[in-house]
């Protein structure tokens, strides 16, 4: 008796399905050159972010150009390059290759306003979307 | 297991000290101490409680400059001056008032310091204070 479930299926259906799988991983492998996902700490960033929501970031865009006013960037802290920050840009001033960053919660906030304007070349990655929690899915 | 759509790189939206908790009523209530120090300094004849008088009014005094300094460095941020042109004026004056009360008897001092933490308290609130640097509630 064969049923449906045990019929055997041909090795183009294998082939097939490992020649997807494949492509999908080295998609991602090569897709993780430039792009990436971050989890916010801090409330600095409320309400636009809040702690633990998850963002896919990317890092394409400013190979090309420089960042603008009111888009949510990366950029380490120059007081502690080890650490990473995340805020707003508030002025960009391009004689000077320098931009100011925010937070968009001010009292709860370091930024520019303590250690002043960072240089464009420290901001390298830019927020395009939140992808978590599932009800705040959003491009940014 | 880990979620694996979870990140594993976190980025800051923090300030320096994530404490955030601010209030005048912390001045306010070691500055009355100082004025009902006083009232029983003055009444009384006890020589002895007259010397401890003394001694817990400069330590209280202490701590109201303590709490009004505080407020005025870490509390306050340039966009409430620009509010409250009178916010430097107002800290400095108090600070000194708060001095002034540890080193004397001098009721008056102690009455103008309390005004002027009221002042501060005005401000604080003017500037969505008790939303922004209380906690609303204690999760369980």
């Amino acid at each position: 008796m064969s049923t449906e479930r045990g019929r055997l299926r041909p090795l183009s259906w294998f082939l097939l399905r490992s020649l997807a799988l494949g492509t999908g991983v080295a998609a991602v492998a090569y897709a993780r050159r430039w792009l990436d996902v971050v989890e916010v700490q801090g409330r600095s960033m409320a309400p636009a972010l809040l702690p633990g929501e998850w963002l896919l970031v990317e890092r394409r865009t400013y190979a090309h150009r420089r960042p603008r006013v009111g888009e949510i960037v990366l950029a380490a802290d120059p007081r502690d390059p080890s650490r990473e920050l995340i805020k707003r840009v508030t002025s960009v001033d391009g004689r000077a290759k320098m931009i100011q960053l925010a937070g968009d919660a001010p009292d709860s906030s370091t930024d520019s306003r303590t250690f002043g304007a960072i240089s464009v070349s420290d901001v390298r990655w830019r927020v395009i979307a939140r992808y978590w929690p599932a009800e705040r899915i959003a491009r940014l | 297991m880990r979620n694996p759509l979870r990140p594993t790189r976190r980025v800051h939206a923090h300030c320096d000290i994530p404490c955030g908790v601010y209030d005048p009523e912390q001045a306010r209530i070691e500055a009355e101490s100082c004025y009902k120090i006083i009232e029983k300094y003055t009444a009384s004849s006890d020589e002895l409680l007259r010397a401890r008088c003394i001694v817990v009014k400069e330590e209280r005094a202490e701590l109201t400059k303590h709490h009004i300094d505080v407020l005025w460095h870490d509390y306050f941020k340039p966009e409430h001056l620009e509010k409250f042109p009178d916010l430097h004026e107002t800290c400095w004056k108090a600070s000194k008032a708060a001095s002034k009360v540890k080193q004397t008897t001098d009721i008056a001092a102690a009455k103008e310091l309390l005004g002027l933490i009221d002042r501060i308290d005005e401000m604080w609130k003017a500037t969505g204070g008790p939303e922004k640097t209380r906690l609303q509630a204690v999760a369980a």
